[in-house]
Parts: C-alpha cells; structure tokens; sequence
C-alpha cells in the first residue's frame, strides 16, 4: 500500500534481536512504510502511548514484559491490528497469543513478502456489503457498515477492526454457511492453508460481544465441519 | 528382530551383540580363533532362541503355583503318614492286647477243663462255650497231639511250628500271620505245663479295612491339599504379580507416549520400592524428553533468528535485483535468495523430525473437506505440470475427515515436491475412499522406484545414488518423505510407494490413512 496524501502507515516492530529488527524494518520500508523499532515491552507501550500505530508487529518472545502482556496493553488501548510473531508454533503459544488480542500470527523464520501481505491485509480497508444496505438489523444486533459500528440490544458494543471485518462477512451472506477456509480469505486475506484457529478464535472472542450468552450463541453459530454462519 | 530363513553370509560379529559372544554364531566362534567351517552357515538366530527358550521354561506365577502344590503335597502326605501309622499302631496294639487278654482268660477256663476231660467232643463243646467274639477261633492241643478246634482250617495244624515250639516249651506267645490271604494273630498259651497248649485265632481283616479305608480317607484329603494348596498359590500368584502387570501396563503407556503415566503407591512397603523406582524413572524419562522438547525450541530459535535476518535482509536485496550492475551479483543474489529457502524449509523439517523423536509430536485434529485440501495443494505448486490428472473419485467430493490439516497438507506437498524433483512431476493426484480408510496417491511417470529402495527412501537422508535412481537432480534435502511417513504414521497410517498401475514407467506414491469420517 503506497500511503496516501503523506500520510506514511505507521508499523511499530518489537523486537529483542536487534538484527532481525533492523532486516525487517530495511524490508518494511521498502514497501513505503515508516517503521518505528522498540526492543523491549516497556518501550513499545511507551512509543505507542506517544502516538499509535496502524499495525503492530510484537515478538512474543520479549525479555521483560513479554509479548502476551504487551499485546494485552496495546488491546486496552487501540484497535490497531496486531501481528505476533513467534519462534516456535507451538498450539499453545499461538492460540495464547490469539487470545492475549493479536489479530494474526507468523511464525519465524517468515518470507518478508508474507509479512507485508499480512500488513497489507490488515491495512485494507473494510467491504461494505455487497448489498449496499446502510443499516443490517439481526434481532437485537444492529450493524452500521459505513460507520464501523455494531449495537446490542441498542447499546455499542466494541469491535476490533478484524472482529468487526468477520462480523460484517457473516452478515454479508446471513444464514449462509461460510468455510474457514473462505473467512481466513476474505478477513485475513490468507490462502487455503492458512490456520483455521485463527477463525475459532476470533469467533469466540466477538461471541463475548455480540452473544447475550456466549456459551449458547444465537448469532455467530458454528455448523460442525463446515464453519460458521449468522443465524437470521 | 525378524528373521530370515536362511541368510547367505554369516553375520558380522558386533560388539554390542550379545550372541556373537557365546561362540555359537560364526562371527563369533572366528573371532576366538575356533576353526570356523566354511560349508556350514550357522544362522545366528539359533543361539538367540535357545537363549529365549531357557529363562522362560515357567512362568514366575507358574512356578509359584507349583511352589505352594508342592509344599502342600509334601505336608499334606507327611501328615497323612503319621496319622495313619499312628492310628494302625494304636489300632493293632489295642487289639492284640485285647486277643491276649482274652485268650489268656479263656486258656485259663480250657485248663480247668482239660483236667476233667480229654475227650475232643466234650473240649470242642468246652471251647464253643467260651466267651469269645466272633472273630477268634479257639482251639487246643493236647500233649499226646490229640487237638480240638471250633473251626478245623484254623486249628492248631495252622499253628506256625515256631509258635508251637516256644509253646511247647512252656513259653506264652503271639504272632501275626496270614492264613487264606485273611491277616490273623495267633496267640498260644501253655496249659498245665505242657499238658496241653491253647490256641487262639483271632481275625484281623477287620482291622485290615478300617485301616484301608482310613489310608482312603488321608490320600483324599491329601490330594485335595495339594489342590487347594496350588489353587491358592495361583490366587496369591495373580495378587501378587497384579502390581508387576501394572508396571508393564504403565510401561506400555509410557511406551505408547503418555509419559505422564505413573503408578499408584500401594500400602505395601515392598511393592512401594518398586512403585517409588518405577515412578522415579518414568518422572526421569519425561523430564529428559521435556528438556529434549525445550532443546529442539531452543534450537528453533537459534536457528531462526539468524535465519529470519538473513531472509529479510536477501528480500531487500532481491527487490534490487534490477539495479544490480552486473551479471555475477544477480547470480550470487539468486543463488543466495533460493538457498535461503532451502535452508528454512531444512530447518523446518530438522524441526519437525526433533519434535517425532522427542515424541511431543501432536495431532491437531480438525474436519478437513479432503478433496478441497487435494486440489488446493495441487493448485499451489509452481512446478506442477499443465496436464496433471486430479481425481477425487467423483462422489467423493464431499468426503470429510477428520485429520491434522497442516500435517495432510505437508504430506502432499512433500509428496508431490518428490515427484517434481524425480518423477517429471506429477501426471495423476488421486483421493480414493475405501471402507474405512482414505488413500492420496501422488504418480508419476519418472524412472520408478527400484523395489529394493522403496523402503530405503522413506528414511532420513536417503536420497536414491547414482544414475536413473531418485535424487539425481540434488534438490530436496532428504527428509520430505521420512516426513510424509512419519506423519502418517501419526494418522495412524503409513506410506509407501508402488508401481504406477496399468505397466506404465512411474511410481505411485500412496499415503494411506484410517477414518474416522466426520
């Protein structure tokens, strides 16, 4: 994404190896991006603080505050996208890391072609509906495409830029089964392969915000094997 | 070990072969300067089964078993010994001394008698008036050899001349003999001096069957003794040994990965030992495979982050590529940009390998639409030819499984990266479903497979050497396929490799896993 009316997209990187940082910043800005490096937690919640990020590339593996903790933080602060990068893809620590508020993962080493196209998917600007409709009402969850804004029971309720991107791809085909497979597409902008905890994960965490009782969900459902749909 | 018929060369003597040690194998006996016969190729596997045979004649519960029926036989039959020697002791004692006393009491009626009279008839009615049971015959002699007796075949004629003799000399006494195969104790008395001699039968057969049908009694319940006895040492042989089957239960467990597998403490302070070592070693085993897990992260990290420098930094280089001024630096990127790529799928796979060693290898199940994956996998690929054949056999194209989606998708392109790189690429990709396992076989029409490699290269670092095998081309790093089986073997599957089917040059490829279908 080349930046519009100089304006330059800001990636903040966390990063303890000071090589790795350097290469990925030198590819980053390759791509037109401005690059802030912070080498440890405590840094990059300070450099946040002074002036967000549009996405953040966190290293789970940090000493001091580690990369869950800063990803927590910067989820109590900004919507902005978090990528974590680990070294190892370990279940647990992915999906720790998932549900510590990271958007998506990459697991070193990464091509940094991936990386930029994971930034870029993230930096896309949300599809309104294919419908055109200003205004989608399921019972009592109401969604405003054009506004980013999701309510409950008439109350807004508060979305991350991905939860509300998957929100608004169920939405888009309600009462159609849509495939992991097809929403790791369409929201993350990954190919077939792509893991689909990514999908479980984020599924649970928007039913948190949009389900009366997450446990028994009324909207966001699960069809066994085939994927998720939103119930009309 | 599996064993061959009959090998064609002897086995070479290894050290750490214990066999080859005891002389028998021909390895060993040339070793230890014995002549070895050329002509005769011993097997070395006959030592070994001999071996096997030996320790394991009886079973430890067997043993025990016969342990507890042999003590038991052994006690049981001294006992019945004693009881019946005893008894017949007792038994015969107190009825000679019953015989003597009564006959001593009935001489002493006859003597009485024998001075009235000397007529036969008058003493035989004598005799039959004395009081005797029913089981003594009575009878006397008189001095001039006349006799009297109440039964002729048991008179003084059966009389043993030695108890005659002592008699006649004045001298009581008795004796056991057998008359008409009858056991009888005769007792005589002199009478009168030597006027006479008294005789008395008295009839022991009846003692002779108590005392059998006592020796009746003592075997049977000897023999039910020894019964018991082995009954209760295989009972206390099975309680015994349970906690020894729990310990191979636990091992097998521990065997099978679940190495968090431990044993419970009992109450007993022996068993406990075993409890406490066997746990103590299965604690041991788990934390080694844990550091040997943490070491293959550590490794991971090691490598990668030099590896993800090193990634980047050739990216940028790469997007330069066209301001390069000469030929040779675009080459050297080139050439560096694509080793990378080898490099971290190598590290990648190193990875994977250390995690099946270590055994922290986990399914990550999840409902994969089969077909979908197949053709996703296929599309993928840069290097597959135009005209490969997918054929997800029709009907099947909904066929869901259930299966570690990142595995079956490394499985395929591994799969089909080794037909790239030996077979000319892949001609056909084919799922089959059959009952209830699923098969995706990659072909090709390459070379084929020789049928005595088709083992041999599903290990690491086997790539086929020399001309017309696989590996010719040196791309690849060797472990594409021992991961393919590694993973199905995961699965709960295997693979392997065949001939192209229909005569064709090729080889076929085919992982095969079972389903449980979602």
């Amino acid at each position: 994404m080349r930046h519009d009316a100089g304006v330059a997209t800001r990636i903040l990187t966390v990063e303890d190896d000071a090589r790795i940082r350097t290469a990925v910043k030198l590819a980053l800005e390759d791509e037109g991006w401005k690059v802030d490096e912070a080498d440890t937690g405590e840094e990059a919640l300070e450099l946040f603080a002074q002036g967000p990020a549009d996405v953040v590339l966190i290293d789970i593996m940090l000493p001091g505050v580690d990369g869950f903790e800063v990803c927590r933080s910067i989820r109590r602060m900004s919507d902005a996208p978090i990528i974590m990068v680990t070294a190892r893809d370990d279940t647990h620590d992915i999906v720790a890391g998932l549900e510590a508020g990271a958007d998506d993962y990459l697991t070193k080493p990464f091509a940094p072609k991936e990386l930029s196209a994971r930034i870029r998917a993230m930096l896309r600007r949300v599809r309104t509906a294919d419908s055109g409709a200003t205004h989608l009402r399921f019972d009592d969850l109401e969604i405003v495409p054009e506004e980013g804004v999701v309510r409950r029971a008439d109350e807004e309720v508060h979305l991350t830029k991905t939860e509300f991107r998957l929100l608004l791809e169920l939405a888009n085909s309600p009462g159609r089964v849509l495939s992991r497979e097809v929403l790791l597409e369409r929201v993350w902008g990954h190919g077939y392969f792509a893991d689909g905890r990514l999908v479980d994960v984020h599924v649970r965490r928007l039913r948190t915000k949009v389900e009366a009782d997450p446990a028994n969900p009324r909207h966001v459902v699960t069809v066994r094997g085939l994927g998720y749909k939103l119930q009309t | 070990m599996r064993l061959s018929p009959a090998p064609a060369s002897p086995v070479p003597p290894r050290a750490e072969d214990e066999d080859s040690s005891d002389g028998a194998s021909p390895g060993g006996a040339a070793r230890h300067g014995a002549p070895a016969d050329d002509d005769i190729v011993v097997p070395d596997v006959e030592p070994r089964r001999r071996r096997r045979l030996t320790p394991a004649r009886l079973g430890l519960r067997a043993r025990i078993t016969f342990a507890f029926a042999a003590t038991a036989a052994i006690l049981s039959t001294l006992m019945a010994g004693t009881t019946w020697g005893l008894t017949r002791e007792n038994l015969i004692n107190q009825r000679e001394a019953a015989a003597i006393g009564q006959a001593s009491r009935n001489s002493s009626i006859m003597a009485l008698r024998i001075d009235a009279t000397q007529d036969s008839g008058a003493l035989r009615e004598a005799l039959a008036s004395l009081e005797a049971p029913t089981s003594s015959r009575p009878s006397v002699e008189l001095a001039g050899g006349s006799t009297a007796s109440l039964q002729p075949t048991l008179g003084p004629a059966q009389v043993p001349a030695s108890v005659k003799a002592a008699v006649e000399a004045g001298q009581p006494v008795r004796m056991r003999v057998t008359i008409g195969g009858e056991p009888q104790l005769v007792v005589g008395i002199p009478i009168n001096d030597g006027a006479a001699a008294y005789y008395e039968f008295v009839s022991f057969v009846e003692l002779q069957d108590t005392l059998e049908s006592l020796a009746v009694s003592l075997f049977g319940a000897s023999v039910v003794t020894t019964l018991v006895g082995g009954a209760l040492g295989y009972w206390l042989s099975r309680r015994t040994l349970r906690p020894l089957a729990n310990v191979g239960l636990a091992a097998e467990a521990i065997a099978g990965g679940r190495l968090d597998t431990r044993l419970e403490g009992t109450e007993d302070p022996d068993l406990n030992v075993l409890v406490s070592s066997f746990n103590h070693m299965a604690q041991a085993l788990e934390e080694r495979i844990d550091r040997d897990g943490r070491f293959a992260s550590d490794v991971s990290h090691e490598l990668r982050s030099p590896l993800m420098t090193l990634a980047a930094s050739v990216s940028v280089l790469a997007s330069r590529r066209e301001e390069m001024p000469d030929e040779a630096s675009r080459s050297a990127l080139d050439l560096m940009d694509a080793d990378v790529a080898r490099f971290q799928q190598l590290v990648d796979d190193l990875l994977e390998i250390s995690r099946f060693d270590a055994g922290v290898a986990r399914l990550s199940l999840d409902e994969v639409i089969l077909p979908e994956l197949v053709r996703q996998a296929v599309a993928q690929r840069r290097d597959t030819r135009d005209d490969v054949v997918v054929d997800l056999g029709g009907e099947l194209d909904d066929l869901v499984v259930r299966a570690d989606k990142r595995r079956l998708v490394r499985m395929l392109d591994n799969m089909l990266g080794n037909a790239a790189a030996y077979g000319g690429g892949a001609t056909r990709v084919a799922v089959e479903a059959d009952g209830d396992v699923v098969r995706i076989a990659v072909e090709d029409d390459g070379p084929g497979v020789p049928v005595e490699d088709r083992t041999r290269i599903f290990e690491r670092f086997s790539r086929g050497a020399g001309a017309g095998r696989r590996g010719t081309s040196g791309d690849g790093v060797g472990l594409g396929l021992s991961l393919v089986a590694e993973h199905a073997r995961l699965h709960g599957g295997r693979a392997w490799v065949e001939d192209r089917p229909g005569g064709r040059p090729g080889a076929r490829f085919v992982v095969q896993l079972p389903v449980a279908r979602a």
